[in-house]
């Protein structure tokens, strides 16, 4: 059965959800949506504050490439749980879920569900063997068995790629989303994010980035519970009664109860789940968490603690979505005639706090949701100078860099990253940002992931067969998106879509690993350029452990 | 006394990584697809009156219980022991 173009158009607005809180604001005019209050403004200027407190004083220690691009790897493993909670606690998982559920009901938790399920896969798979093996980026672990150059410069380029991506449909929903809460113009918020994500990201780096992730996870889930509980207060702790009044008065009655628009078409659904599945073991700016804590131990713990926090979140955004529904749905303070928010409907969070905890709990989730779009795009500021620092730079110049070379080189990238992104943020105001995100996670998905998991894995793959297959696997999932339905159609108005799917993981996956199989076994290393391929990730961390093991019972002596 | 000769290397080799590792994410991939199978069926087919007026859904259940496997897979996996 083949998608309606509406059932695409929810699954693409779900899917954007979870990386950006924009694009759907300017539905409503914007003399109805509300304008900051005495509330809104003080939270706000006390979070700017405690941010820019904790950038100076990061700013200190960070002297170092290490201790700026990895917090000198002396994060806890509690710590980094919540720094990576935080960073899938984005504005746009907290108002675009809810926002999500609230115009159509239990199909945004399908993709809250994706989301977390694709945290096992990281920790079985990817994990360890980064934080064994990588120093600042996942390029490290490909490099320890391949050759440096060429896997360098292809590495550092799908991070930027993807970095950007992400980068600029945040920016974008942080203009309206600012523009709105603050009542302020798109020009003058993006500016402001801008400013304050450059200044925070260049003095502090990788620590300010990840304390200011810990305090704003600790104060999202405190708010999306005080929130949740205010709303089962209101409905007696009466679950039965909170759903009874959410389908009465949604105009899809009971069919909010069920995953409708990602049901009809089986293959769509699929190819989502599987760039979703596995795109987040390619995201860079999640990926470089793990060279954060000291060891694979707090690695491992690190990923049980984030699961746990997001699959508690996600929980906690169920209620607040159904919540929504049935206390904003018909109010006309808060609701349209026609059921659509002002604001539009990502604000729901902000207008059910409103409605059920007053104005000073509408500020403060209106200020935690301005420190979560800081503290992710500050996060993948990082990410991408990391990258631009070690990979790109040491990649095409074929030299190693000095310290204070690269320590220089990641902050000048970080200036330039965050002056492309506010430059691209007002470049593209008004536009749809979905497909940005989509692209993003298509390739990691199929760019990232594959060379990640074969040169841990498989003693066969070669230089060559990685650069050919990751290459392969970025230019089709570029290409192959923007063939889609969003793109092809919507965006570029060329008619009927090429490629019948959103998001091309379910095809560029295999085939990336496809390509990179196939090259490795059919092409020999030539001798000079290429290094003879060494042995895979897998077994030299297990050699390093029986080595390991043996020189400790050796100390023992007789 | 002499412990070094009960020390073995690995025997690992990269075709054959960590079993339990491999068995822990095909449950974790198994019980994703089971849930969007399980989802996409419900969708098509909805439920019954009598199912339909309880407080969860099946779909609601379908969803809680993936996201219940995915916290206890990965609790299980950081209780294993690892030995490093």
């Amino acid at each position: 059965m083949r998608m309606s173009r509406n059932d695409t158009s929810l699954l693409l607005a779900i899917a954007c959800t979870i990386g950006v809180g924009g694009s759907a604001y300017s539905a409503q005019p914007e003399s109805q949506v509300r304008q900051a209050d005495g509330s809104t403004i003080l939270f706000f200027v006390v979070f700017a504050v405690l941010t820019l407190l904790i950038s100076f004083w990061t700013a200190r220690r960070a002297t170092s490439s290490s201790e700026y691009l990895t917090a000198g790897s002396s994060i806890s493993s509690g710590q980094n749980g919540l720094a990576i909670a935080g960073d899938y606690m984005s504005a746009g998982a907290f108002l675009g879920l809810s926002g999500a559920i609230y115009a159509s009901g239990l199909d945004g938790m399908f993709l809250a569900a994706s989301y977390l399920a694709s945290w096992p896969i990281v920790l079985f798979l990817v994990a360890e063997p980064l934080r064994r093996l990588g120093k600042y980026s996942f390029a490290d672990v490909l490099t320890h068995k391949l050759r440096e150059r060429p896997v360098r410069i292809l590495a550092g380029s799908s991070t930027l790629v993807i970095v950007s991506f992400y980068l600029v449909a945040q920016m974008v929903g942080a203009g309206e989303l600012i523009s709105l809460l603050f009542g302020i113009g798109y020009t003058p918020a993006i500016v402001m994010v801008g400013a304050l994500m450059i200044v925070f990201s260049t003095l502090g780096g990788m620590r300010a980035a990840t304390w200011v992730q810990i305090i704003k996870a600790v104060l999202m889930i405190g708010g999306s519970a005080m929130i949740a509980a205010l709303v089962l207060v209101r409905f007696g702790f009466d679950m039965s009664n909170l759903f009874k009044t959410a389908v009465s008065n949604h105009p899809n009655g009971q069919g909010i109860m069920d995953v409708r628009s990602f049901g009809l078409d089986g293959v769509a659904t699929l190819s989502l789940g599987v760039g979703v599945l596995f795109g987040t073991a390619g995201l860079p700016h999640i990926l470089m968490r793990f060279f954060t804590v000291s060891d694979e131990r707090a690695a491992r713990l690190s990923v049980f603690y984030a699961t746990c926090l997001i699959g508690l979140f996600f929980v906690m955004l169920f209620f607040i979505g159904f919540g929504s529904i049935a206390l904003l749905r018909g109010d006309t303070t808060y609701a349209a005639a026609n059921g659509v928010l002002f604001g539009g409907n990502n604000l729901a969070p902000i207008h059910l706090a409103r409605a059920v905890g007053g104005s000073i709990l509408a500020g403060f989730i209106s200020a935690v949701a301005f420190a979560t779009i800081l503290a992710v795009v500050s996060g993948l500021l990082i990410a991408g100078a990391s990258s631009a620092a070690n990979d790109l730079v040491v990649g095409l110049s074929g030299r190693q860099l000095t310290e204070r070379t690269r320590l220089q080189v990641s902050r000048i990238s970080a200036v330039a990253l965050g002056v492309l992104g506010i430059l691209l943020g007002l470049a593209c105001e008004g536009q749809n940002v979905a497909y940005l995100l989509a692209l993003a996670t298509a390739i990691a998905a199929s760019a990232n992931f594959p060379l990640l998991i074969l040169a841990i894995y498989w003693d066969g793959l070669t230089t060559r067969g990685a650069v050919i297959g990751g290459t392969f696997g970025l230019i089709s999932s570029v290409a192959l998106t923007a063939m889609g339905p969003t793109i092809w159609s919507k965006v570029l108005g060329l008619g009927p879509a090429i490629f019948p799917y959103d998001s091309p993981a379910l095809v560029t996956l295999p085939l990336t690993l496809l390509v990179c199989w196939l090259v490795s076994i059919t092409k020999a290393e030539p001798e000079g350029d290429w290094r003879p391929t060494g042995p895979s990730v897998a077994r030299y961390v297990e050699s390093i452990g029986a080595r390991a093991q043996s020189a400790q019972v050796d100390r023992l002596g007789p | 006394m002499h412990r070094t000769a009960e020390v073995r290397p690995l025997q690992v080799t990269a075709s054959r990584p960590d079993t339990l590792r491999v068995r822990l994410m095909l449950a974790m991939i198994l019980s994703y697809l089971g849930m969007m199978a399980f989802v996409i069926y419900s969708a098509r087919h909805p439920a019954p009156a009598a199912i339909a007026s309880t407080i969860f859904s099946p779909a609601m259940i379908a969803l809680a219980s993936c996201m219940a496997v995915s916290v206890i897979l990965t609790g299980l996996f950081v209780l294993m022991r690892h030995g490093d």
